[in-house]
């Protein structure tokens, strides 16, 4: 599902080169559930972007769901994270001032389908999330926990099959994060490949979690 | 390539557009004032122009002048006879008229001589004529007068005459026999009738010449070959016709819209560069927006498009709303202050009723000149905001 | 100069098409020289985000310039109100030596502009960017054509002597003519009629063969000759006069605004078939908007043709 072959990165910080990723190699296969373990700064949150489609490798090559994305123009990365993955980050990153209905469809507006089947959707994912009854209100009115879900909700709208978490439960207290990982469990459940970087250890023992891989300085540990 | 709108995208856009409600709300309003003072000019201009077009009709056909060392002479009647043999020419009147200067008031009265006998050569002469006994005028040195002239005579004390001082410097006392009304509010206000001879002596005129003369022709089509063969005939006479004077108004109207234009090009370029100023700068929350917008799958293009979809409908609303503003302005309020630009201020000169004339032209021209130029100052700045890095706001 | 509102707004559009063009065309040629798809170097990163720009601009030009050339037309059709002996756009365009070029340079510049988006829309539907340098370098030399449009039309603007006496379309478009219009007269004009259902049939062989470069030839003699057909053959029956042969006067209120419709048919019809067959000799696939092309080019022929028909039958006689 997906494949990285030798991946660099390097960021010019300053007047320094900055290598972020060494020679990343990995293959996650479909519906596995890989956490990823590491330390902030160890290179995490750039694979998981790159992975996503955001930025291009220095060097290398990743492919995604069978489609190699590291030359892929930008117009079409961005349908593929649109179409194919979910993504939910460390800080939710949601639009403090829209509602959390809109925030959950936002992802969809690009791809112009009818407005009653996207909010159809919407509405669907948002109350299997248990946040459907907020949905007219504005998220940054919403408490942690209920930004949380939309965040989640907002991954899942578009039935990706590929989940990518960024230190989903660092703003998170123990019973919120409990929820969160119960949210992973059905996703394993339902055949959705997932990534999960984290350095919170309470990823390391769970049981359908099928692989812990390290990450330390950009390279990966075995 | 399909072009079906994005009615969630646009949602999207106008949400923001509120959501920055005072940038936008600046840039709302003086777009609009801007579309609304050009929208008023424009139209002004245009309905000046058919009103003058209308007057242009009650014009005579030819008028015929003579010219001596390059200045205005009185015409010969002798030559009234001569023109007539002219093939295609249907009338000839000679007129006797001038203007006089009445130094109380500061101001310029048109006399005009009209003759009982003859054909009026413009309708509302006739209309005048036919409702005045002119025979009883030539009798009892009357005249009539428009009520711009009344006016003024009234303010002055003359009340039941006037005494006109003659180019000789003798009083020609002139009873006031009639005030008339006229529909043809620019050409009469400052109007006085009286006999002939009363305007000879006035004016000191030889009574064998006239000041100008009147042609009328049977078909209007022939009117620059009848010119031609007076000329020839004559040539220390200049005739003006009917499209002269349409010509040179236009030109006039034209220009003055021109010069107008120009200056408010200018402004416009002011506030294009506040736009552009405006627009560029973005705010840190902005730029998080954009990320977070591509990172959950919008590219850049899509951003694009909602900036692109922003800057239409802010100014579509101003144009629709600066030509509605101006709609009311000039023809429900009859444009106070800016009509002045046209008319001029003149004691003498009357208001009257803007005519309503709505061109899709013209709504054409206005929304070329603000749409696509407000879009054009967005232009780039939109650019910008769309090729933000995702990932470095994310960080 | 005449200064009239229609002119201050099309030279003000003028002035920012020149502006962005500008921009448009350093920063092409800068790309055309550095593009390379394979890297990921800073350069080529920045260098993509000027792309976006530069066909954000063209778009934005051509958008405009659609409705821009009928309103230059209106424009010219409302000065001639104003310039003694025109009757309609043909005296005022050609009252100015150069004013045919110009509106010509005008309908080629718009066909220029639709066919690098045609090409630019191929390049970014497809994910290896194929045609990237191929554009910039289309686009660096398109910008010529437009630059001198637009110097041309600002000379065009200021040569305007209202006081000059101008020609109208009844002797422009004669034998009579002083200019090389008139060699079109000399010709009979069954001539030009066949010429221009012959290449309408060529068209149709083209269709059939699917072959690109006889597409593109077709649809350009297809072009030339129904727009001299137009003036020497068809333009009479839509005036119903036999000396009446203006191609301008077609989209004047008179006759209904036809004209403006007949052109769209024509333009867009020769314009999809053309940008069609010529994408397909670039991208090696096979020829799009073909089908669109044919539909356009038949409209534009049948509508033209039964005008001389409509009147046989109404009058018993031709023209």
């Amino acid at each position: 599902m997906i494949v990285l072959h030798e991946v660099c990165k390097q960021f010019m910080q300053g007047d320094e080169e900055a290598h972020a990723l060494k020679k990343v190699s990995l293959e996650i296969k479909k519906g596995e559930c890989v956490v990823l373990k590491g330390a902030s700064g160890s290179g995490k949150s750039t694979l998981l972007s790159l992975i996503a489609g955001l930025m291009q490798p220095s060097s290398g090559k990743i492919s995604v769901d069978g489609k190699e994305i590291s030359k892929l123009p930008e117009y079409f990365s961005a349908q593929l994270r649109r179409q194919k993955i979910g993504f939910i980050f460390q800080k939710f990153h949601l639009i403090p001032h829209l509602s959390a209905l809109e925030n959950v469809i936002a992802p969809l507006i690009p791809e112009n389908l009818p407005v009653s089947a996207l909010e159809e959707k919407a509405q669907a994912v948002m109350e299997q999330c248990g946040i459907a009854h907020k949905a007219k209100m504005r998220v940054n009115r919403l408490s942690g926990g209920e930004q949380q879900r939309v965040a989640i909700a907002r991954a899942l709208v578009n039935n990706p099959s590929i989940i990518l978490s960024d230190e989903p439960t660092a703003n998170l207290d123990e019973t919120l994060s409990m929820a969160l990982i119960a949210e992973f469990e059905t996703l394993k459940q339902q055949g959705v490949t997932q990534l999960i970087a984290t350095h919170d250890p309470l990823f390391f023992e769970l049981p359908f979690v099928d692989r812990i891989i390290e990450i330390k300085n950009g390279e990966i540990i075995l | 390539m399909s072009f079906k709108p994005n009615f969630l995208l646009l949602d999207y856009a106008i949400r923001s557009l509120m959501r920055r409600f005072g940038k936008s709300f600046f840039i709302f309003f003086i777009l609009s004032l801007l579309i609304f003072i050009l929208s008023s000019v424009l139209m002004i201009a245009d309905a000046i122009k058919l009103e003058l077009n209308t007057t242009l009709k009650t014009l005579p056909q030819i008028t015929l002048q003579r010219f001596i060392a390059g200045k205005q002479s009185d015409v010969p009647l002798e030559r009234v006879e001569a023109l007539l043999d002219i093939e295609g020419i249907s009338a000839v009147t000679p007129r006797v008229w001038g203007y006089y200067y009445f130094k109380p008031a500061g101001v310029n009265f048109s006399i005009v001589g009209i003759d009982a006998y003859e054909e009026q050569y413009s309708e509302t002469l006739s209309k005048l004529t036919q409702r005045f006994d002119m025979k009883l005028l030539e009798k009892e040195n009357g005249m009539i007068i428009g009520e711009g002239v009344k006016k003024i005579l009234d303010e002055n004390y003359y009340s039941e005459f006037f005494n006109f001082i003659t180019s000789e410097g003798k009083w020609q006392r002139v009873n006031i026999a009639g005030v008339f009304h006229s529909d043809l509010a620019l050409e009469s206000n400052d109007l006085i009738l009286l006999p002939k001879k009363l305007a000879y002596a006035i004016f000191g005129m030889d009574e064998r010449k006239a000041t100008d003369i009147i042609v009328k022709v049977a078909n209007v089509k022939e009117i620059p070959t009848i010119v031609q063969k007076i000329n020839e005939r004559y040539p220390d006479m200049r005739a003006i016709t009917q499209d002269d004077i349409r010509v040179s108004y236009q030109n006039i109207f034209d220009y003055k819209s021109g010069f107008f234009l120009a200056l408010f090009i200018i402004c416009a370029f002011a506030f294009f560069i506040i736009i552009y100023d405006k627009s560029s700068g973005l705010s840190s929350e902005e730029k998080k927006e954009i990320g977070i917008l591509k990172a959950i799958g919008w590219s850049s293009d899509d951003i694009l498009k909602e900036k692109f979809y922003e800057s239409f409908t802010l100014s579509l609303s101003a144009f629709l709303l600066g030509v509605t503003g101006s709609l009311f302005y000039v023809y429900a309020l009859q444009a106070p202050l800016l009509r002045n630009l046209f008319m001029g201020y003149s004691a003498l000169k009357p208001s009257f009723d803007l005519p309503f004339s709505l061109d899709v032209s013209m709504l054409i021209l206005l929304f070329l000149l603000s749409v696509p130029i407000y879009i054009a100052a967005t232009l780039i700045p939109a650019w910008r905001a769309s090729t933000l890095d995702a990932d470095e706001v994310m960080r | 100069m005449s200064l009239t509102p229609e002119i201050i707004a099309l030279l003000t559009l003028d002035a920012i098409f020149l502006f962005f063009g500008m921009i448009a065309f350093v920063l092409a040629s800068r790309l055309a020289f550095y593009w390379n798809n394979d890297a990921s170097t800073s350069l080529q990163y920045s260098l993509t985000k000027q792309s976006y720009l530069i066909s954000t601009i063209i778009k934005y030009i051509f958008m405009l310039k659609l409705p821009l050339f009928a309103f230059f037309i209106y424009t010219c059709d409302k000065l001639s109100n104003i310039i003694a002996g025109a009757m309609c756009a043909s005296g005022v365009v050609n009252s100015v030596d150069f004013g045919l070029y110009l509106t010509l340079f005008k309908l080629l510049n718009l066909y220029l502009f639709g066919f690098w988006l045609l090409l630019h829309y191929a390049d970014v539907s497809s994910e290896k960017l194929p045609f990237t340098r191929l554009k910039f370098i289309l686009f660096a030399v398109f910008a010529v054509p437009l630059f001198a449009e637009i110097g041309l039309e600002i000379a065009f603007f200021a040569g305007l002597n209202i006081s000059k006496i101008v020609s109208c379309c009844g002797t422009l478009f004669s034998a009579a003519s002083s200019s090389y219009i008139s060699l079109l007269f000399v010709v009979d004009e069954l001539l030009w009629v066949g010429l221009f259902y012959g290449f309408f049939a060529m068209i149709v062989l083209a269709f059939w063969l699917k072959n690109s470069v006889l597409t593109i030839f077709a649809n350009a003699m297809f072009l030339i000759f129904a727009i001299i057909a137009l003036i020497v053959f068809f333009s009479p029956y839509v005036y119903e006069l036999p000396t009446h042969r203006c191609p301008f006067c077609l989209l004047q209120k008179d006759y209904y605004y036809v004209g403006y419709l007949l052109y769209i048919l024509l333009f867009s019809g020769t314009f999809y078939g053309m940008g069609g067959a010529v994408l397909s000799i670039f991208s090696k696939e096979k020829i799009r908007f073909s089908r669109l092309s044919l539909v356009l080019n038949t409209l534009y022929l049948l509508m033209i043709s039964a005008y001389p028909m409509v009147y046989f039958i109404r009058n018993g006689v031709w023209l």
